[in-house]
């Protein structure tokens, strides 16, 4: 997945700043693409290309924080970090709750900013990793049937057949040929490990956190 | 009784009758010389007075001698007292032309000294030559009868010298005429007619019957005593008139001195009550005078001389031409001026003075005077002085709060070029430990450092500005700059708390005239306070505006407008006082001193609620004076 070298979009309305932190970045050796404007931004970007954003917090127009929860509707968000002159607490306590990777100040120190741009870009590597993931067990639940799907999020609670079988008000011998289904299907051995993929593919818990807490 | 026993003894002293009458105008010829003796003893300055005396004391003699004469027994006795009646004609025609001299005040001087001298030398040849001047001797005494009564008359041999006497005469009567026909030339014809008149009338008389009685061509003893005694006459008569409206005159001068006294001391008790000194400059003889006060003021000794030049050296020199120049039109405009200067004293003190002052004219319209009052103004102008001070504090203060607020805005703009220099430091630092650099990106990474460096000096400067002190220093000001400047210096601030700012200027605006630094201050806590205002509402649409617009021939409005709340209806004045706040933090002074400021600058400030919402802050500045008039 790492065949395409993940790239930094810099944002800013102050030309001067972003042709500088582009430099230092570049000389640093990353990947840096520059856009004066958040709407720029979203209109340049490449649907999947793995990266991270650096966007200045005060914009005309569309500022940093309009930016993030643009970007958070995509289906492929990319973590962002925050640039600003000067932050005033409202602002920064938003930004962080909505998720933003980090906060930094124009003028922070160089080894700060370049340990933050690191620390994004495997931020996105991870979450790229954990979406691919996920995409390729859906693949593998979708070729489950709608009987089938019943038994698992029956199983994974940790019941047994007799009382699925009473349940559903089917045989206790159909509930087993639709597990070995299951687990054929799904290329599992245990309950164990079936009831993790199921996690792992937020089948029946919505919208998953997909990033690690804390 | 006096009548009656005259009457009765008239057979008895026939020759009284003469007696009486010459004694009588005798004894009345002194009591005149008497009574001008005495006027001239109490007025010293009255020459006419005291010669009128000699003229009346020298016909009363005359009279006498004549009387003497009329009486006289032998010819001896005749021509003795005709040698001593001579002393008196010499002192009748020298009182004469003195008295012409005195009183006319004409006449030629060589003639007036030309009949004196030839009197005088006549008056020696009187008693050196014969009997007397007319007679070299008496050689008998006739009698003819005159008022009923026998009177002697002379006989005798001629004296020559008595031809200078005639000559003598035709020179008074040459004096007189000319001195009588000046007068009446220069207009005093009643002087003229009178003195003049009547010199010249009874001279002619009494010389002429002189002649007579000389000649013997008509029998008549001398009687020129009647002549003399009329002359006396008049002239009494017009002199003690003259005493009379003298002595009217000097009651009424002293009348208007004890009044001018009274004004003048009035006038000194206003002047000093009112602490003012009073100056008066003679334009024609260039000379200065003062009042002890005004003196005092400029810091003058009592005696010491007056001179303009070195009264104007006294005057700061900040201040000089400003005088130099107002005296100078105060004699070419309405004839007043009046000023404000600093006066420096010798001891190194300053004094505030102010002046007024009236030019005189004479009749021509040539200004011969310029009168002044100047006085001591140095509390009112250091109360004054305190006063502006207080308020370029207050609004220092002001501005200094306002930076408080809008700190975080400048440490943006601050900040932006400061960082962009540190990123561009640091990828310089990078390329240089590369073996062989990019140079030509150096050399660009450095422009960039250079051309950020001056972004970040410029808002310093700018915020210095801000936070200066300075009085109003009007100059014409583009109102699109302005406007503009103050926008852009919180447009990033208004980013940050999400508050859409709108400006709109409308085309070919006039410059106003204006402190820049002082209507920025002003339109920045305008808009600042529209961007609370907004806070304060939390709706959805948050925006202040700002729009420039022509407001008639000579004005330009500018307006503040927010989506806030608005104002409280009975709080659109209030917000004006000072002190008076609405927001937690606030001083209470912002709009005071915008205020104060826009009104110094001749606009007015005010506030009203828009009827869609939200509060409109609206001033008006009057437009530069050359863009106005073109």
């Amino acid at each position: 997945m790492n065949e395409v070298a993940p790239i930094v979009h810099i944002v800013d309305d102050d030309a001067s700043f972003l042709v500088a932190i582009a430099r230092l970045l570049r000389a640093h050796g990353f990947c840096v693409k520059t856009y004066s404007s958040a709407h720029e931004f979203l209109a340049q970007r490449a649907a999947d290309t793995p990266g991270c954003v650096l966007a200045d917090l005060q914009m005309p127009k569309m500022n940093g924080l309009d930016l993030q929860s643009a970007l958070s509707q995509t289906p492929n968000p990319m973590p962002i970090l925050f640039l600003t002159g000067h932050g005033d607490i409202p602002s920064t306590v938003r930004a962080m709750r909505d998720g933003a990777e980090d906060f930094l100040e124009k003028r922070a120190p160089k080894k700060k900013l370049v340990d933050a741009v690191t620390r994004a870009l495997a931020r996105d590597f991870r979450e790229r990793e954990v979406r691919a993931q996920q995409r390729e067990l859906r693949t593998r639940f979708d070729t489950l049937t709608e009987r089938e799907l019943q038994v698992l999020s029956h199983v994974v609670q940790g019941r047994l057949n007799k009382q699925i079988a009473g349940d559903l008000g089917i045989h206790e011998r159909t509930v087993k040929l639709h597990r070995t289904a299951i687990t054929s299907k799904l290329k599992v051995q245990s309950v164990a490990e079936l009831t993790r993929l199921t996690q792992e593919a937020g089948i029946f818990s919505e919208p998953v956190s997909t990033f690690p807490k804390g | 009784m006096a009548g009656l026993s005259l009457n009765e003894e008239r057979s008895q002293f026939q020759m009284s009758l003469i007696t009486i009458i010459w004694s009588m105008s005798a004894s009345a010829c002194l009591t005149l010389a008497g009574i001008n003796f005495l006027v001239w003893c109490r007025h010293r300055a009255a020459w006419a007075n005291l010669i009128f005396s000699l003229l009346a004391t020298g016909t009363a003699a005359w009279t006498f001698c004549e009387l003497w004469m009329m009486r006289a027994d032998t010819p001896v006795e005749f021509a003795t007292v005709l040698r001593w009646g001579h002393v008196a004609v010499w002192l009748i025609i020298v009182s004469l032309v003195g008295f012409v001299h005195f009183y006319l005040k004409s006449g030629r001087p060589w003639l007036a000294w030309t009949v004196f001298g030839t009197r005088t030398l006549l008056l020696v040849v009187n008693f050196l030559v014969g009997q007397n001047l007319n007679y070299l001797e008496v050689t008998r005494i006739g009698h003819m009868r005159l008022f009923g009564e026998s009177v002697a008359l002379a006989q005798g041999v001629t004296n020559p010298w008595i031809r200078l006497g005639q000559l003598n005469l035709v020179l008074l009567l040459i004096f007189v005429v000319d001195a009588t026909l000046a007068t009446w030339r220069r207009g005093d014809r009643h002087d003229a007619i009178t003195i003049g008149g009547s010199i010249i009338f009874f001279e002619l008389v009494s010389t002429s019957q002189s002649l007579l009685a000389f000649y013997g061509i008509a029998r008549t003893p001398y009687v020129a005593s009647v002549c003399f005694i009329g002359l006396v006459a008049v002239m009494g008569y017009e002199l003690s008139g003259e005493t009379i409206r003298a002595s009217q005159l000097d009651r009424k001068l002293q009348e208007s001195e004890a009044g001018l006294h009274e004004i003048e001391e009035r006038m000194t008790l206003a002047v000093e009550g009112a602490d003012f000194g009073i100056w008066i400059r003679d334009l024609i003889r260039n000379e200065i005078w003062a009042t002890d006060k005004w003196r005092a003021l400029f810091g003058y000794s009592k005696s010491e001389r007056l001179e303009l030049d070195r009264i104007l050296e006294r005057i700061h020199p900040e201040d000089r031409d400003t005088v130099r120049l107002v005296l100078k039109n105060s004699t070419h405009g309405d004839g007043s001026y009046q000023g404000e200067y600093r006066v420096m004293l010798p001891g190194g003190e300053m004094r505030w003075i102010g002046s007024h002052g009236r030019v005189e004219c004479d009749s021509s319209g040539k200004p011969i005077l310029i009168r002044g009052v100047s006085h001591d103004i140095t509390a009112r102008k250091l109360a004054e002085m305190e006063s502006q001070e207080l308020r370029n504090e207050i609004a220092h203060v002001g501005r200094v709060s306002m930076m408080g607020q809008l700190a975080s805005a400048l440490a943006h703009e601050i900040n932006q070029p400061l960082g962009a220099i540190l990123r561009n430091a640091e990828a310089a630092e990078l390329y240089l430990e590369n073996a062989s650099p990019d140079l030509e990106e150096i050399r660009a990474i450095l422009a960039d450092i250079r051309k950020d460096d001056q972004r970040a000096g410029a808002v310093i400067d700018r915020m210095r500005a801000l936070l200066r002190r300075q009085s109003l220093d009007k100059r014409p000001v583009d109102v699109r700059e302005f406007v503009g400047e103050v926008v852009s210096l919180v447009r990033s601030d208004a980013a940050a708390r999400h508050v859409k700012l709108e400006l709109t200027v409308a085309s070919h605006l006039p410059p106003v005239s204006g402190d820049l630094v002082h209507l920025q201050q002003v339109l920045l806590n305008l808009v600042v306070n529209g961007m609370d205002a907004v806070d304060e509402a939390g709706g959805g649409d948050r925006r202040v505006r700002v729009i420039a617009s022509l407001d008639g021939p000579r004005t330009v409005e500018i307006a503040v407008s927010d989506s806030g709340p608005g104002i409280p209806a009975d709080k659109l004045t209030q917000i004006f006082d000072p002190f008076f706040t609405t927001k937690a933090k606030g001083m209470g002074m912002g709009l005071p001193i915008c205020r104060t400021i826009i009104e110094a600058h001749g606009g007015r400030l005010w506030a009203e609620n828009k009827s869609e919402g939200g509060a409109s802050f609206r001033f008006t500045l009057p437009i530069a004076e050359e863009s106005a008039t073109k």
